[in-house]
């Protein structure tokens, strides 16, 4: 008896000191209220593989500049990261080039522009969860959204004062504006070919009639002037119909529909957090599974119907009511990616720049887009 | 004896020095390397983060703003808080009440007031829903790059942080002494003459210390014009450098912004040492 219980206590003890699960640690952009629901989806990893996976959630911000510390120093702790779409190019250098055969039939169901955008001298980032911008209108005021850019105008003649874009200097901009230069023809790479041309034409007929603190706004602030009934409409994300859904105001009041279509069509610009693996990771093959299982189908479903998240696999439709998001399902063919170039940043300040010249200082456009263009090219 | 005594006065100095060294020195050096490192190519030397704010008209117009935002809203507090300063030091019933409200916007976290303050001046603020009653039209006090924004911003600066000069130039009200007022007072000077020729220059040094302290703090201006106006609304070099490093994630050319308001602060403090208004 006495042997018994000294072979259970050395068990015990042995149990006690075994050696700790690999953890995997991963910074994801998630909100307080989405880290419950993430964490239940990697619960079911954590029992397949037997790793134990950390979350950090963090701005995008931060978790870019936590890669680039890691880089410098040659190691560190983040197994996985996730990073904005538009600092993709910036941090390349920072993640490892991803092994396409080891992802297997993963990266066959992703969309293939959204995974354009992730490679970058290779692929390099994977889509963890994709976002686009919509037509986000009042309709009890406006009972038919614009379809075009005339009935655009038209609804800023009649609403002067009541449209709004987000014209802060900030990378929203170029989400607002790059979609009327697509729609134009434009390539968004140069920025005064005929395509950007029209568009900024066209911004400068509407300037006189946007919301005047079309200057400051930015995605939350436009949508809160459209919640106080101060604007009829503006672009953008997905997340402000759930914000109008849980205030009562959607989709009674405020919809989304799809954005104007200009001379070539409609375009919309590409949003959204992906995932890749640093170069200092320190466990580099299991965070590559991780990955391969943040973009199966499974966790992809559960992202989409307990987070809201539009999906970059194309067997995973979109979350919530088609009522509420009519006008983001219907601009899901049209999702481009912005311009895949290692002075993106550089190219959209140069936009964003320009838009604010036209618009609210009225200069010509064509001289400006000219200025912009010889800026970049350094002539 | 005197080389014992030099071992123990570089021992105790010694943790100050490393403090500076790691709190100080440091992040100066790495700032000033980040500024001068090409952010495509991580060159260094490279010109291409200064090169890319100074072709940035945002730059010029927050370098500016770090000129006209800090004399604006000094001249301002300077004025405000002598005046506060000189009715206060009399004596009337009340005036201890007086002095605590004159306080109490420096006494509120800078955040709270100036949540208070985008509240008063927002569109739909409370100073337009006054202006409403009074049936006049709305103001845009807050647009960007408007003369009118510039001024609300200073004044905001001002109303929160002119306690400090009031305070200052209240005790050294308190220190002058009675008998030349009374003196002049007897030679039939008036008040306004007792004020010029007797008061102001005796309050010089407190007056040129206020401004030396809030000069020197005025020029590192962030939260005021950032919260009320945002990034584009009454641009200072501290904005423009956190835009860069927020909006675009571009640290060299924050980095490059920030060493830009390093120099001017250092070089209006040597203007102003060289000038002996510190002696």
């Amino acid at each position: 008896m006495r042997g018994l219980r000294v072979a259970l206590a050395s068990l015990a003890l042995l149990w006690g000191c075994r050696p700790p699960a690999k953890t995997l640690t991963i910074a994801i952009a998630l909100l307080p209220s989405e880290l419950p629901a993430y964490r239940a989806v990697l619960a079911d990893f954590e029992r397949d593989s037997g790793l134990r996976v950390v979350v950090v959630p963090q701005q995008y911000a931060d978790i870019r500049r936590a890669l680039a510390a890691e880089a410098v120093a040659g190691g560190g702790t983040l197994d996985l990261v996730e990073l904005d779409v538009y600092s993709l190019s910036a941090a390349a250098r920072y993640v490892a080039p991803l092994d396409a055969a080891a992802l297997g039939p993963a990266s066959d169901a992703l969309d293939p522009q959204a995974l354009r955008a992730g490679r970058i001298d290779g692929l390099r980032f994977l889509p963890h969860r994709i976002a686009w911008q919509a037509l986000i209108y009042n309709q009890a005021v406006l009972e038919k959204p614009p379809a075009t850019w005339e009935e655009l105008l038209a609804v800023a003649r009649s609403h002067p004062g009541q449209v709004g874009l987000k014209g802060a200097l900030y990378e929203g901009l170029t989400c607002d504006l790059l979609p009327f230069v697509w729609a134009a023809g434009g390539s968004g790479e140069v920025l005064d070919d005929a395509g950007a041309r029209a568009a900024f034409a066209f911004f400068a007929e509407l300037a006189p009639y946007l919301n005047p603190q079309s200057q400051t706004f930015k995605e939350s602030t436009v949508a809160e002037a459209m919640a106080r009934g101060e604007i009829v409409l503006h672009l953008n994300w997905p997340f402000v119909m759930s914000l109008y859904a849980s205030q009562g105001l959607a989709p009674q009041t405020i919809r989304s529909a799809p954005l104007p279509a200009g001379p070539h069509g409609r375009a919309t610009v590409l949003g959204g957090g992906y995932i890749a693996v640093p170069r200092s990771a320190p466990h580099p093959e299991a965070a590559l599974r991780l990955a391969r299982y943040l973009v199966s189908y499974p966790a992809q479903r559960r992202f989409a119907r307990q987070l809201g998240w539009f999906s970059a696999r194309r067997d995973v439709a979109v979350p919530g009511s088609s009522e509420l998001l009519a006008g983001f399902i219907e601009m899901r063919g049209q999702v481009r990616p912005r311009p895949e170039r290692p002075d993106y940043q550089r190219l959209s300040r140069l936009w964003q720049q320009a838009f604010r010249s036209v618009v609210f200082a009225h200069a010509d456009p064509g001289d400006t887009l000219q200025a912009a263009q010889r800026d970049l090219t350094g002539q | 004896m005197r080389r014992t005594f030099g071992t123990w006065m570089w021992l105790l100095a010694a943790p100050l020095g490393l403090f500076l060294l790691a709190f100080l020195a440091y992040p100066i050096a790495y700032a000033i390397k980040l500024a001068l490192t090409d952010p495509l190519t991580q060159a260094f030397p490279s010109v291409s983060n200064v090169r890319l704010i100074v072709h940035d008209s945002l730059f010029w117009q927050a370098l500016w703003g770090n000129i006209i935002l800090p004399i604006a809203s000094v001249a301002l507090e300077l004025a405000a808080g002598l005046g506060l300063a000189v009715v206060m030091a009399a004596r009337f019933p009340g005036r201890r009440l007086l002095r605590l409200v004159v306080i109490v916007p420096f006494a509120l976290p800078e955040i709270v007031f100036l949540a208070i303050m985008r509240s008063v001046f927002a569109p739909r603020g409370y100073a337009n829903a006054a202006l409403a009653a009074a049936g006049a039209p709305p103001v845009e006090w807050l647009l960007p790059g408007r003369a009118l924004t510039f001024l609300t911003v200073v004044v905001v600066d001002a109303w929160h942080v002119t306690p400090v000069v009031f305070l200052m130039v209240l005790a050294a009200l308190a220190a002058l002494p009675n008998e030349i007022d009374e003196a002049a007072q007897l030679d039939g000077a008036g008040m306004l003459a007792r004020f010029f020729c007797i008061t102001l220059p005796l309050l010089r040094p407190a007056l040129f210390a206020a401004v030396l302290l809030r000069g020197l703090d005025a020029m590192r201006m962030f939260a005021t014009p950032l919260v009320l106006a945002g990034v584009e609304g009454a641009p200072v070099l501290s904005t423009y450098a956190y835009h860069q490093w927020s909006d675009y994630g571009n640290d060299g050319a924050a980095a490059a912004a920030a060493s830009g308001l390093a120099l001017l602060c250092t070089l209006v403090t040597l203007l102003l040492l060289r000038r002996r208004v510190l002696t």
